[in-house]
């Protein structure tokens, strides 16, 4: 099978996951995450000590399924690990096999590893989505600029990082190659919708300055 | 004698070998064990005489100040001869070596979960003994 092929399969399992669970929409939370981990029996362990390593995915037929998670992790790379980690829990592992697979920078170029991060792109924000939205928007081909994909992640809450957005932007040609590269993601988005919420908090306790 | 029993004896009898014979035999009082785990010596005392059963957690916490694997406190459970550990080991290289110990620890930690929960009685109501 090719890459594309096994991509494409790859994508097909988390289209199908988002119509058994019901995601609707974009924003993909943890809880949602949960209710798949619950539903088939995969432990989460979240475990201190970890810096380059943001998850792994265990199984045997002794024990089961288990995934490790980094404590700590923001919440939207945590939702995208946990994602990460059900493409090996479904498409990777075989019944009667040890699968041990991690996630790190470090081996992100491996096909199994592309594979996984497609599947939980796919999963909290589908390809086909996110086009529809831009067409909608009138974004033509290398039109897409760093503002545009801000409004975007605005309007829909999506819990996809803005990393992931701007890579599937220049992806599809709606950005150029370059165009989204070196943006500073969150201080634009303050300079065009103000400083969020949790901050405006923080700042009035007088936890940050 | 019940297999939980038996293991949490098992445990127990680990905890009290590790804790004397600590410091090349020096040996460590319940009371500084104790200290370092942040829990009592009547706790650490009641875990050596299997009346209390000690956590997942705090065998891992055993298992890092003694600097053994958590799996020396089960029997027949060597993690040297762990094929899963070493295969584990060899997936991990390029990561830096703490977190590849961190890595060890948790393949140990999770076996070590599925044999304590198998000492344990499953939750319900007894069955009835057919007639």
């Amino acid at each position: 099978m090719s890459r594309r092929d096994y991509y494409g399969k790859v994508k097909l399992v988390a289209q199908h996951l988002r119509d058994e669970y019901g995601f609707a929409t974009p924003r993909v939370l943890r809880s949602d995450l949960r209710r798949i981990y619950g539903a088939e029996g995969i432990r989460i362990d979240l475990r201190e000590g970890l810096r380059k390593l943001r998850g792994a995915y265990f199984y045997d037929a002794e024990i089961g399924s288990s995934v490790l998670l980094q404590r700590g992790l923001p919440t939207e790379p945590l939702i995208f690990t946990m994602g990460h980690e059900l493409k090996h829990h479904f498409c990777d592992r075989s019944e009667d096999d040890t699968l041990v697979s991690l996630c790190s920078d470090a081996n992100v170029s491996e096909a199994i590893e592309i594979g996984a991060e497609i599947f939980a792109a796919e999963l909290i924000y589908p390809d086909d989505d996110f086009c529809e939205e831009l067409d909608k928007r009138k974004i033509g081909r290398g039109q897409c600029d760093a503002a545009a994909i801000v409004r975007l992640k605005h309007d829909t809450a999506t819990t996809l990082s803005y990393a992931s957005l701007a890579k599937r932007a220049t992806l599809f040609g709606y950005a150029r190659d370059g165009a989204l590269e070196q943006v500073r993601w969150h201080r634009l988005e303050q300079e065009m919708y103000g400083e969020p919420l949790y901050k405006r908090l923080l700042r009035r306790r007088g936890a940050i300055r | 004698m019940p297999q939980g029993r038996r293991l949490l004896e098992h445990v127990g009898e680990r905890i009290r070998e590790l804790r004397e014979q600590y410091d090349r035999g020096e040996g460590l009082s319940q009371e500084a064990l104790a200290k370092a785990l942040k829990t009592s010596a009547n706790t650490v005392s009641r875990w050596e005489t299997a009346t209390y059963k000690p956590s997942l957690d705090d065998l891992e916490g055993l298992a890092r100040f003694f600097g053994v694997s958590i799996l020396h406190f089960f029997p027949g459970e060597h993690p040297s001869h762990d094929q899963r550990v070493r295969a584990l080991l060899r997936a991990a290289e390029q990561l830096p070596p703490t977190e590849i110990e961190e890595l060890r620890r948790y393949a140990e930690y999770r076996r070590a979960r599925h044999i304590f929960r198998q000492g344990r009685p499953r939750p319900g109501r007894p069955t009835k003994k057919a007639v």
